[in-house]
């Protein structure tokens, strides 16, 4: 019997994404009592799952949600039979299953990352921070071995002065753009230049506004920062089960 | 839905759009958020999920502070100050210096997806608009700014030539 491969759950009446599954597998609709699990034939034996199954995860869901309301799985999320995924998942978790595709019906999810231009934060950094600049200025013309540990204090100094922008800007930007967002949620920065990496759930109906914002925000960095604005793609950040019975 | 992102707004030239084709800017969702039942992930994800976590370590070393010693060192306050520089040059001097915080990343990308050509997939990223389900992404020549175009060609052969 073939394994299935879950990317999310749909309404029952959903239309399939015309595009194939993961290893080229047929899309299905496992459906039961109004939800389904868009599925389609797990991979057999080992499942070694890299880029193009992820890309094609990613696809699937971003499709479907053009069509209507996904609650995007997690990749990776294969079920021994179909007779499993409605036992398992469709009917064991039906309620919060129907209540989160009305609830997120008509949302979307939007990704901002937003990066520093690190040559305009350090000259903002010198300029600003006295400190820096003084120690700078003593370090600049002098041997690299006789100022290994001025250079490591320096480095430490802009490093701090850096972590307290961020925590400003990101504060500013998240705060700019909330008041048109439903939730948002915001991931820890994952290295020094990322100034925020933040989803938003927005509703259709706000999206052109939330673009607009978006853009304002990018203009009022002035280069500063560099942007990258991801979706709009199905709710991953926002979806969520309860703990297991 | 692409019918819809195509009618969204003029734009900034700071901000650069992506559906989720751009696999890198949805790694973690992918990988971390959505929907899961544990008892009955049958996957095992060999490695992915630890290596992400490797991708994601703040780098706040000795490493960081002289690399940013070096590069405050190297701003030319006097000349340079305000908006001379042509782009191109300070994209150079940008990729020079944030090259050690990317090699990290991209070491840890390339784990994940095994072969290097992930650097082929970010230009195409932020050059190619005209890519299968790429229909929503403006491209940085039908962009707004002057200077994106040249930007992006820029990081382009930064990450040809890290990657060589």
């Amino acid at each position: 019997m073939a394994t299935k491969y879950i990317y999310g759950v749909v309404p029952a009446t959903a239309d399939l994404p015309s595009l194939p599954g993961i290893g080229g597998a047929q899309l299905e609709l496992i459906a039961a009592d109004g939800i389904a699990a868009l599925a389609s034939d797990g991979p057999r034996g080992d499942l070694v799952m890299g880029r193009e199954a992820m890309t094609t995860h990613a696809r699937v869901l971003e499709a479907a949600h053009a069509l209507g309301t996904v609650l995007p799985m997690r990749f990776g999320v294969v079920m021994e039979s179909e007779e499993q995924v409605i036992a398992r998942l469709l009917a064991a978790r039906h309620e919060e299953l129907a209540t989160q595709l009305e609830g997120f019906h008509g949302k979307a999810e939007l990704r901002l990352r937003a990066t520093y231009e690190e040559e305009a934060m350090l000259r903002e950094v010198v300029r600003e921070d006295q400190d820096v600049a003084r120690l700078r200025d003593s370090l600049r013309g002098a041997p690299e071995d006789a100022t290994y540990y001025g250079r490591i204090q320096l480095g430490e100094l802009v490093a701090r002065a850096l972590e307290r922008k961020r925590e400003r800007d990101a504060e500013h930007i998240v705060q700019a753009l909330s008041r048109l967002a439903l939730a948002v949620e915001v991931t820890p920065p994952p290295h020094e230049r990322i100034v925020l990496n933040a989803s938003f759930l927005v509703d259709q109906s706000a999206l052109a506004q939330f673009d607009a914002a978006v853009d304002q925000v990018g203009e009022s960095q002035g280069g500063r920062m560099r942007f990258k604005y991801t979706g709009p793609l199905p709710p991953h950040s926002f979806v969520k089960f309860g703990p297991e019975d | 839905m692409s019918t819809t992102a195509l009618s969204r707004g003029a734009g900034s030239s700071y901000v650069s759009r992506s559906s989720s084709s751009g696999l890198y800017d949805v790694l973690d969702l992918l990988l971390d958020k959505g929907l899961v039942i544990d008892v009955f992930l049958r996957v095992s994800l060999v490695g992915i999920e630890l290596l992400t976590v490797d991708a994601r370590i703040v780098i706040a070393s000795v490493d960081t502070y002289l690399r940013f010693a070096e590069a405050v060192n190297r701003l030319d306050l006097g000349t340079s100050e305000g908006e001379g520089l042509p782009n191109l040059m300070e994209d150079m001097t940008e990729g020079g210096a944030s090259s050690k915080t990317k090699g990290v990343l991209e070491g840890a990308k390339e784990k994940i997806f095994g072969s290097g050509d992930e650097d082929g997939d970010e230009e195409k990223e932020d050059e190619d608009s005209g890519s299968s389900s790429g229909s929503r992404r403006r491209s940085s020549s039908s962009g707004s700014g002057s200077g994106s175009g040249s930007r992006s060609r820029a990081r382009s052969s930064r990450g040809r030539s890290s990657s060589s």
